[in-house]
């Protein structure tokens, strides 16, 4: 009697292991040396409204490595079209980075945005890149030079994502859409050009919704940075007063009257001087003074520029609008609030605190 | 050995720590995992808390009747209570409860899994493993299937560290968590009251497992216990969900938490949210394995067969056709959304319902009847 349940156990055991390898109901196909995991996309404007998307096939294989591009009316057309013809089957798993050029951006991206989330593969994690320029023409010509472009591109946005690491704009799937999402603020992206030399950081794009109206660049992006951002930068270079800031912190207080028709933005700065060039005997406390007035009022002048074509553009990439958001009291319609803003009188303070320079100065009289 | 082997056998009784884990186990379930688009306001966490402390009230009912001598006596206890043809028509009724709860779980797991893991598997072939596992612990009897719940503890409770990182800048925003008050009462704030209720449901069961809890005096503190962790868990993970999403975002996510799975990172797995839901599985296992073995209880009453004496076979015929069920409500009802959402409703109607009335009704017959609870050691 034993023996007889033994067996059956064993012979349904025997048929459970045929059927579950005969007929299993998996049928995705993972085998390593039949796909070729993507590490971004990179997605233009093609002819007539359609969307010119490319990658680098990277074959595990020691195959050489192309560049793959297809024009499609979707985007996930782009993938199924190199899959007809191919035997390595697309997987986006492994995805690390969308670049969208600066045209397609203009007219939204929302829809390329929603593909992307909706793609239980692909991580909320992958890094959002605006590119001026090429970028396709530019892999081509670097393929031989830099086998590991992608790679080394993927590496650097992820060094500078880390808080407080300064410097560029980095952003990921996740914040541009909760920016979207989130009432009282706007979306940003990085923008990268393309040039001879490279892929160079240019700025910060500003989104209204998924459309791309302006980029700011050079100082105007430093502020950004030191006022949004990172809150941090390693350097701040003042051309007009040949000087460099090194280490520059910075402490935002915002602050709207009751009537919400002016704003006050105070900026906290902590810092030192890296660099001078000039005439002036910072040694001396009173010199040193004058100069953090001159810098304290440039910078409030430049900052009031950059706000104010926020508000001519009606974007709030600063998220100044949650300010107005209280625990205890309905928050106000977006449109209301983006109205009030426009209007808004917005007075730029800085407040600089440059740490008093200890060692070396050639000019210095006294000793 | 085969031929005695008894379903249904009590040769343990289980102590108040096993009910603290009953309770806070069978509270979250599937719901949870869908709740925080319904919530989506903030002030929502108030009714959370809220409704936790109702909750507290039918735990009390529930303790109530767990001390007496008839919650240890069973069915007996029961028909003692009700008589015998009030308890085959509860029963009866109860079937459809069972088959509703079991049928959302499961179905709702299986989507999750397909969506997230599996994406090309049909989901009647994970319903059949899912069940196939169920019935292999359910088969093992009540008393193993208690002792699951230890398991079912410790490989899902330690999640909800990882959302911890959700709480600190710089996705969070402390204004995402205003108004704290509610401006205004919709419709929609009723629908989530109710489905807070239902998800806060399921510790109802535990009205049939007298025989097996050990009860005293602290028995009252333990469910309570059970029922507090689950408060600070929703809570918890309904702000984590409000800082990573915020209000407008969250409403537009079907599966929130799973998604803020898929943010976390490691280099040496990337995919943490397969493993978060494969773990999950394991309290799905424990809660569906302990449903099948009260539906086959119940529609042995039911159907008269008390005298009979309960089967792993018996099991086996009733899991299959609750497999037929359950194939047959996937197909008609959940594959389609508005279909799927008609069910969902239902079982957050049916969860309150049950929630809110068998502690009840218990205590007022007992009372009625003049039943004591007997001396507590």
């Amino acid at each position: 009697m034993r023996l007889h349940k033994r067996v059956c156990k064993r012979l349904i055991l025997l048929f459970m292991t045929f059927w579950l390898s005969g007929c299993a109901p998996f049928t995705e196909n993972n085998l390593i040396e039949e796909i070729s995991p993507v590490t971004f996309l990179s997605i233009s404007k093609g002819d007539k409204g359609k969307l010119k998307v490319s990658t680098i096939m990277p074959p595990l294989s020691k195959e050489n490595k192309f560049v793959m591009t297809q024009e499609v009316n979707l985007l996930k057309e782009g993938v199924q079209k190199y899959n007809l013809n191919s035997y390595q089957e697309i997987k986006s798993g492994q995805m690390r980075m969308l670049v969208i050029s600066d045209e397609l951006g203009k007219d939204g991206i929302m829809s390329i945005i929603n593909v992307l989330l909706t793609d239980p593969d692909i991580s909320p994690r992958i890094y959002l890149v605006i590119a001026k320029g090429n970028f396709d023409e530019y892999l081509e010509s670097q393929l031989d030079k830099d086998e590991n472009f992608d790679y080394s591109f993927y590496r650097m946005l992820k060094h500078y994502e880390k808080k407080n690491q300064g410097e560029l704009t980095v952003v990921n799937l996740h914040e541009f859409k909760n920016f979207l999402y989130t009432p009282y603020s706007d979306p940003f992206l990085p923008v990268f050009k393309i040039e001879e030399d490279g892929v160079n950081y240019e700025g910060t794009a500003l989104f209204q919704d998924d459309k791309l109206v302006e980029t700011i660049s050079s100082l105007d992006d430093r502020i950004f940075q030191l006022i949004n951002n990172d809150h941090y930068l390693v350097v701040l270079p003042i051309q007009k007063f040949e000087i460099v800031l090194g280490h520059v912190r910075s402490k935002i207080i915002v602050d709207i009257d009751s009537s919400y028709s002016t704003m006050t933005y105070t900026v906290n700065i902590d810092t030192r001087i890296e660099e001078y060039r000039g005439e002036k005997q910072l040694f001396d406390p009173k010199q040193l003074e004058n100069m953090k007035k001159d810098i304290e009022t440039h910078l409030e002048k430049q900052t009031h520029e950059l706000v104010k074509k926020m508000q001519e553009l009606k974007v709030d990439p600063l998220q100044l609008g949650i300010q107005t958001k209280k625990p205890f009291s309905k928050p106000m319609e977006e449109k209301k609030w983006i109205e009030m803003f426009e209007k808004m009188d917005i007075k730029i303070k800085y407040n600089i605190n440059i740490d008093p320079l200890t060692d070396a100065n050639s000019k210095r009289q006294n000793l | 050995m085969m031929e005695t082997h008894q379903l249904f056998k009590k040769n343990e009784t289980y102590n108040g720590l096993y009910a603290m884990l009953l309770v806070n186990r069978l509270q979250m379930l599937y719901f949870f995992l869908i709740m925080p688009n319904i919530l989506i306001n903030p002030y929502m966490i108030w009714v959370l808390i809220a409704v936790g402390i109702l909750s507290q009230l039918n735990l009390l009912l529930l303790s109530k009747w767990l001390l007496t001598r008839l919650s240890s006596n069973g069915y007996n206890g029961f028909v003692q209570l009700f008589g015998k043809k009030l308890v085959r028509f509860l029963s009866f009724i109860g079937l459809f409860f069972i088959l509703l709860k079991l049928s959302v779980i499961t179905l709702g797991f299986s989507e999750i899994v397909q969506t997230f893991i599996l994406p090309t598997t049909d989901t009647n072939f994970l319903i059949f493993f899912i069940l196939l596992l169920c019935f292999y612990v359910a088969g093992r009897g009540v008393e193993h299937t208690i002792r699951f719940v230890f398991i079912s503890f410790f490989f899902t409770f330690w999640m909800i560290t990882f959302f911890v990182f959700f709480f600190f800048p710089p996705i969070a925003h402390l204004s995402d968590l205003y108004p704290l008050i509610p401006m205004e009462w919709k419709v929609e704030n009723w629908k989530a009251f109710f489905l807070i209720l239902s998800s806060y449901s399921g510790s109802e069961f535990l009205v049939f497992l007298g025989p097996w809890l050990k009860t005293n005096n602290k028995t009252f503190h333990y469910l309570s216990y059970g029922n507090a962790l689950t408060v600070v868990e929703y809570v918890f993970l309904f702000i984590a969900s409000l800082f990573y999403f915020g209000s407008n975002f969250l409403s537009k996510t079907q599966y929130p938490l799973i998604n803020m799975g898929r943010y976390f990172q490691n280099p040496l797995f990337e995919r943490i949210d397969i493993m978060m839901l494969s773990f999950l599985l394991f309290n799905l296992v424990f809660a569906v394995s302990l449903f099948l073995l009260l539906f086959y209880g119940a529609s042995k009453i039911a159907f008269g067969k008390m005298s009979k004496p309960s089967s792993v076979k018996g099991l086996l015929f009733s899991v299959f056709l609750i497999f037929i069920g359950m194939v047959l409500v996937n197909e008609l009802f959940w594959k389609s959304w508005e279909k799927q959402n008609f069910l969902l409703n239902l079982q957050i109607i049916a969860g309150s319902i049950s929630y809110f009335l068998v502690p009840l009704v218990i205590v007022l017959v007992m009372k009625k009847e003049g039943v004591k609870k007997h001396a507590s050691t």
